[in-house]
């Protein structure tokens, strides 16, 4: 027995060890990159850091509290202007594009048969990749011109929801379908209606994500210039009807830095942008606190 | 409803001629039983024999997964419930379903075994009544009875087993079908959903869909084995588990094939 045993141990089939060039050089590989991702992070984030940098360099000096809310050294120009046009037009964009996102996601997820689902899911990828600035376009002959509504907010806002929908809409889908089978199953086979399943029991399980999705749409939403630039005209003053004009945020960076550096704009364009960081960062903050209390909730029911 | 009608009179349910096809295979061919009330009727067989897929043509759970095309009848007292003007949310009411693997929702104990209740908009005294009743008729009541508002999710996984049985009997259904209720389960909490099993076949009618000839033995009074969708042999469970006719069903519960 115990030599018929030695002599397995000796035979070939049985060893563990393999030195042979094509083992030794994926393990190589493998150690190796290994040591270059953190480098590659610190590359890929190093431009990040470098631009919070520079503009808080460039802001913060001269941001102060008048310029936010009153009367600046830039006249009627100051910050507060454009605070509440964006807010205005970002109110406005995200409860439409929440609405038909949100519409649009349950349905493709719930509701819909495939093949029409694969439709809507092919034209919200399309949507998203559509350059901005083509979405501009697209608001400028339909709303502006179109349907006549100038260059004012409602414009404004109608386009940069087109734009920001996708996103919610593709966060929603998702999130209705990773509802796991078993406990859509067990909705139904309780006697829930299929409405009656999606309100009272995806919608508690979705809505972490959906959440995620809107504070991300809105996010990418509030970064955005084209649409807003080629559907809007800036205003002085805070607009008072919708088809007044209005000042984004972005809008204002983006002929503040064309002045030039000598312009007192250009320092304006950085205290917006400053601003416009500051709301982003915030926004994702948001965005993980929130899905981490609701996923909290959740523990144990993905087994 | 055409073939309706010939199911005999004291049964519950009646499966007529049953068969369900997928792509042109089928899945269940021409399945014909009854389900008498107060009865604990165990379906049995080999994996991939359609026990499942019968189980869940009971509720038109089957429905719920495209492609399947189900033929003839099952008639729930007398009235087929694939007919023409037959919804199947009704169906589902009447005729509640245990799965495989704990469902619960995540919400708290009480809503969880309310849930059913809910959607039918009882009102708030009934709810508190029907939910102590499922609940004591499931055997989680003492177990939960200080902490119904904890979350479900925090229960074990026979306890949450046994809080979607009193999910399903909240609504008083006549008819409990189980899928494979205990396979996910370890053999202390296999027990007590057995115990639960058994008392609850002495109130209404129970379909219990297993592989495992053990718990067929335990806790039912017919077995039926299918068979490649075939019915082989349906009988009172010691018949079936000590002498049965068929070859096929002898060398399944002698375990010659799984």
């Amino acid at each position: 027995m115990a030599t018929a045993l030695s002599s397995t141990l000796r035979s070939e089939d049985n060893v563990l060890f393999d030195r042979s060039f094509r083992t030794r050089w994926r393990i190589g590989f493998d150690r190796w990159i290994g040591r270059l991702l953190p480098l590659l992070f610190l590359v890929a984030i190093l431009p990040i850091l470098d631009m919070v940098y520079w503009v808080s360099v460039k802001a913060l000096p001269t941001l102060t509290w008048t310029i936010l809310v009153g009367q600046s050294p830039y006249a009627s120009d100051e910050l507060g202007v454009p605070i509440i046009g964006t807010f205005e037009i970002m109110l406005i964009a995200t409860l439409l594009s929440v609405v038909l996102g949100l519409f649009g996601g349950v349905a493709t997820a719930e509701l819909l048969s495939s093949r029409a689902a694969g439709w809507m899911r092919m034209s919200a990828n399309m949507l998203v990749g559509t350059p901005s600035v083509i979405v501009g376009f697209f608001g400028y002959f339909t709303f502006v011109l179109y349907f006549g509504w100038g260059l004012s907010l409602l414009a404004g806002a109608v386009t940069l929801s087109i734009f920001m929908t996708p996103y919610i809409f593709r966060t929603a889908d998702l999130a209705f379908t990773s509802v796991p089978r078993t406990i859509r199953e067990a909705a139904l086979g309780s006697g829930a209606s299929p409405t009656q399943y999606i309100l009272r029991i995806a919608t508690p399980i979705a809505l972490p994500q959906i959440l995620t999705g809107i504070f991300l749409a809105m996010a990418i939403g509030v970064g955005e210039t084209a649409p807003i630039v080629l559907t809007t005209t800036a205003g002085k003053v805070a607009p008072d009807s919708l088809s007044s004009p209005v000042t984004f945020m972005t809008t204002l960076i983006w002929t503040g830095f064309n002045q030039g550096s000598n312009s007192p704009y250009f320092v304006l364009a950085f205290q917006a942008a400053f601003l416009l960081m500051v709301v982003v960062v915030a926004l994702n903050v948001v965005v993980r606190v929130v899905a981490a209390r609701y996923q909290k909730r959740l523990e144990g029911l993905y087994q | 409803m055409s073939t309706g009608g010939s199911g005999s009179a004291d049964s519950v349910l009646s499966v007529r001629r049953l068969s369900v096809l997928a792509k042109g295979k089928r899945i269940l061919d021409d399945v014909s039983l009854d389900f008498p009330p107060r009865s604990l009727t165990a379906v049995v067989g080999p994996s991939g024999c359609g026990k499942t897929t019968f189980v869940r043509t009971l509720n038109r759970m089957v429905e719920l997964t495209p492609g399947l095309v189900v033929e003839g009848s099952v008639l729930y007292l007398g009235q087929d419930i694939y007919g023409p003007r037959v919804n199947p949310v009704l169906v589902r009411r009447r005729i509640g379903m245990v799965f495989q693997r704990p469902t619960v929702f995540p919400m708290s104990i009480f809503e969880n075994a309310a849930f059913g209740l809910r959607i039918v908009r009882e009102p708030e005294d009934e709810v508190d009544k029907a939910v102590t009743e499922a609940l004591q008729r499931a055997g989680l009541w003492d177990e939960v009875k200080s902490d119904l508002d904890r979350s479900a999710l925090s229960l074990s996984g026979g306890q949450q087993q046994r809080l979607c049985i009193a999910r399903a009997l909240a609504v008083r259904p006549r008819v409990l079908l189980l899928d494979e209720p205990t396979s996910a389960l370890d053999p202390a909490a296999t027990q007590r959903v057995e115990a639960t099993m058994e008392r609850l076949s002495e109130e209404i009618v129970l379909v219990l869909v297993t592989h495992n000839v053990g718990q067929a033995a335990r806790v039912s009074d017919r077995v039926a084995f299918l068979h490649t969708g075939h019915l082989v042999e349906l009988g009172p469970t010691d018949e079936i588990l000590e002498r049965p006719k068929d070859p096929l069903t002898q060398q399944f519960i002698t375990g010659r094939f799984q």
